[in-house]
């Protein structure tokens, strides 16, 4: 199975996301680094006007 | 207009807002995981125990259960599996009693600065044996080296004579200092030790649970 | 460094507070090599000092002394650069000199006790007035809430005359990590029963201080020394800052989680503390190469050395370079992930790290900040470096890697006898320390001790006569 079944003592949000490989931590990462695409295109615009 | 003026790459705006959207946004990350680990390792109540609910950290009374350290098939590594009761230096203590011994035990561990020479749950220094499964180590146990050497026949009060002589009993040239550890004190923090080894420590030390016979033959499996 | 308290070409009372601060820092320095020299001692010879000077003792002395001197130089600093950054002559400077020997008092007395009291009984008493017990944060509770009032205090300093000064892009990461930094300490002073919860909060001062706004702060110090050694142009030198900050912080706050594997708290940790810290050497490098492509494009132009206005800061800028990625990036990402974790966690492997990190990545630029202190307190247009300064540094540096190397090799013996075989406890532990590589290698980490000792002494030779030859030599 790609999805193991929940191991931790307690199950809790961040335990749900940590179900697979690296699951929790790319789900962090992306969430981080996302917002910076939209920071680099509003200073683009910002710096061409 | 030059080109490179107008690359965001070497924009210090771009950088400053980049930097404080990560910076914020890991903090709020860290406090959220906080509380959700804050919720997971306050310490249990006596009922959990009794209903066998497991918790990361038991209650003050879980020195009234004898405590294993077992391979979980589930998790991969060895857990606490907290059994049935036994007495801790002659009797069952009521969660008032056993929450006082372990105030008492952790606060004599800062006192005494063992953290300093030792590792708890593997922090602090080097200098002697991780602490952690202390209670569980086989060389405590009946049949284990340093039991008969104290001349007691329990676990607990083979750790706190040791604990308030320990220059008389030494197991090494380096000896672990006496620290004018008076008798209650020494209850106490063989309660703190007996309650460490049954924090759920995601399996670290890992493979600890050696018996002592595989100790007696030098540590292999071989006959 | 002493005769500068006379002759003293610093007009602002912001620098000279950074002088006095500097002082202090060295002589802490020099605490801390004696305490572990005596502890490295211990390991080879366990009868050394027994129960009269402890183990415990040495290397809390050891560890305190390094953690105070590092503030104190770091507060020095701090004082030195503010009112070049903001061109304000500094808001309420008496009160920070007060502050100074409050705190320089408070330091002193707290040490003492360390020393002659050492412990005291199993009482909330002890944790108030003797020692708190708890690794790098002993400091007793009466001493904690000085601390507080005494950083307040500074932190007026510098927020007030950034507040009325000019606002550098330096000056603001400055100001702003500075209150993380101060209000983090405030995490670590509380007790708990519960030896989980404990450790938790305690990381939380520790690692958020250690790798996360210290790191910040050298970088902070970095571009400040760039500008002022090299002649770097503000505007790279504070765009590579906000990188830096960008990359500290968003690995050295969720990477914290790589000491939340193994104390009770829950599984998930495993997966953040790996991932984000195995990111934490990526400023490093950044940091690295930042330093060093700016040094080598101002030294490539026509004319090429004189561009460097103080060489022997310079140095130490370079060896911080390297030692912060050596040390904190390559020394740490060995042993961040829990696969490897599970087995170093608790071994000489965490002291072999720790001692490498400390000094590349702090020791070294605070001892360039003081010549950078130095050479203004002096006057001197071009401070060049003496033999003494090449010795200290080459002898440090040679005796801190010797002991990092040689205690990395202890850690390996003890991760695989004591930990892979013989899976921990009382019996496996001694029967590591007892095998000859272990003993060797404590052996060598002792000797390279002593090489570092004899090269803090040519520092302290060097610092103190240093500014009086460059003097001379440009009169």
């Amino acid at each position: 199975m790609f999805f193991e079944s929940f191991t931790d003592v307690v199950p809790s949000f961040f335990g749900m996301l940590n179900q697979g490989p690296l699951t929790l931590t790319l789900f962090l990462h992306t969430f981080i680094v996302l917002p910076m695409f939209w920071i680099y295109a509003s200073e683009k615009k910002r710096l061409n006007k | 207009m030059a080109q490179e003026n107008l690359s965001v790459w070497t924009s210090i705006p771009f950088w400053r807002r980049s930097a404080a959207w990560v910076t914020g946004f890991a903090t709020i990350l860290l406090i959220w995981l906080t509380f959700d680990t804050m919720g997971q390792i306050s310490m249990g109540t006596d009922a959990d125990l009794q209903q066998r609910v497991t918790k990361r950290v038991p209650a003050a009374t879980v020195i009234n259960y004898h405590i294993e350290y077992k391979m979980s098939e589930k998790r991969g590594h060895e857990v606490p599996v907290i059994g049935k009761k036994e007495p801790f230096f002659g009797k069952e203590w009521s969660p008032k009693e056993a929450a006082a011994l372990l105030h008492l035990g952790k606060l004599t561990s800062q006192a005494k600065n063992c953290m300093n020479c030792h590792t708890l749950l593997g922090n602090g220094a080097y200098f002697a044996p991780d602490l952690t499964k202390a209670w569980l180590d086989p060389a405590w146990q009946k049949g284990g080296a340093l039991q008969p050497m104290t001349g007691k026949s329990t676990v607990e009060e083979a750790m706190s004579e040791f604990l308030m002589h320990p220059s008389q009993y030494p197991t090494h040239a380096r000896m672990m200092p006496d620290l004018k550890i008076t008798a209650d004190e020494a209850k106490g923090l063989v309660a703190f030790l007996k309650h460490m080894s049954s924090i759920d420590t995601n399996g670290f030390p890992r493979n600890f649970s050696k018996t002592v016979d595989q100790f007696k033959t030098g540590g292999t499996n071989a006959h | 460094m002493l005769t500068s308290i006379k002759t003293n070409h610093l007009t602002s009372s912001g620098q000279k507070l950074g002088m006095m601060y500097f002082r202090v820092a060295m002589v802490l320095f020099g605490a801390q090599l004696l305490m572990g020299l005596i502890a490295a001692i211990q390991f080879l010879y366990p009868g050394f000092l027994f129960e009269l000077f402890d183990f415990s003792v040495a290397r809390m002395v050891h560890i305190n002394a390094l953690v105070v001197w590092m503030l104190y130089a770091m507060i020095g600093s701090v004082y030195y650069m503010l009112s070049e950054e903001t061109e304000h002559a500094g808001v309420a400077m008496g009160l920070g000199k007060l502050a100074f020997w409050v705190l320089t008092l408070a330091v002193t007395v707290v040490v003492l006790v360390y020393i002659f009291i050492q412990i005291g009984p199993g009482k909330e008493s002890t944790i108030w007035l003797i020692n708190e017990g708890r690794e790098y944060l002993e400091a007793p509770r009466w001493a904690d809430i000085g601390i507080v009032v005494v950083v307040l205090t500074f932190y007026w300093n510098v927020f007030a005359t950034y507040m009325a000064g000019k606002k550098t892009g330096i000056m603001t990461v400055m100001v702003a990590n500075l209150m993380a930094l101060a209000g983090l300490y405030l995490a670590g002073m509380f007790f708990t029963d519960n030896i989980s919860m404990d450790q938790y909060w305690w990381w939380w001062v520790i690692h958020l201080w250690v790798e996360a706004t210290w790191e910040v702060f050298v970088g902070t110090l970095a571009a400040y020394a760039l500008i002022k050694i090299i002649g770097a142009r503000r505007e790279v030198v504070e765009m590579w800052l906000w990188i830096e900050v960008l990359m500290l912080f968003g690995s050295g706050i969720l990477g914290l989680g790589h000491h939340y594997f193994w104390i009770g708290t829950p599984e998930y940790w495993w997966e953040i503390g790996a991932l984000f810290s195995a990111l934490e050497p990526v400023p490093l490098i950044a940091m690295f190469v930042h330093v060093l492509y700016d040094w080598g494009k101002e030294q490539g132009g026509s004319g090429a050395r004189e561009t460097v206005k103080n060489n022997p800061a310079m140095a130490w800028l370079v060896t911080n370079a390297f030692g912060n990625f050596l040390g904190a990036g390559i020394w740490g990402f060995f042993h961040t992930l829990p696969q490897v974790n599970i087995y170093t966690h608790g071994t000489q492997f965490t002291a072999a790290h720790g001692h490498l990190a400390f000094f590349g990545a702090y020791a070294t630029i605070l001892v360039g900040m003081m010549y950078v202190g130095l050479q203004g307190a002096y006057g001197v247009k071009e401070m060049k470096s003496t033999f003494n300064s090449k010795m200290a540094i080459f002898l440090i540096t040679f005796g801190v890697v010797g002991m990092t190397v040689a205690l990395t090799i202890a850690g390996y013996e003890q991760v695989l006898v004591e930990r892979a075989e013989l899976g921990g406890g009382w019996n496996a532990f001694f029967t590591a320390q007892d095998l000859p590589w272990y003993i060797q290698a404590q052996l060598w980490r002792t000797i390279m001790g002593v090489v570092t000792l004899v090269g803090f002494v040519y520092l302290v030779i060097d610092l103190l006569t240093i500014g009086k030859k460059a003097q001379q030599a440009e009169a």
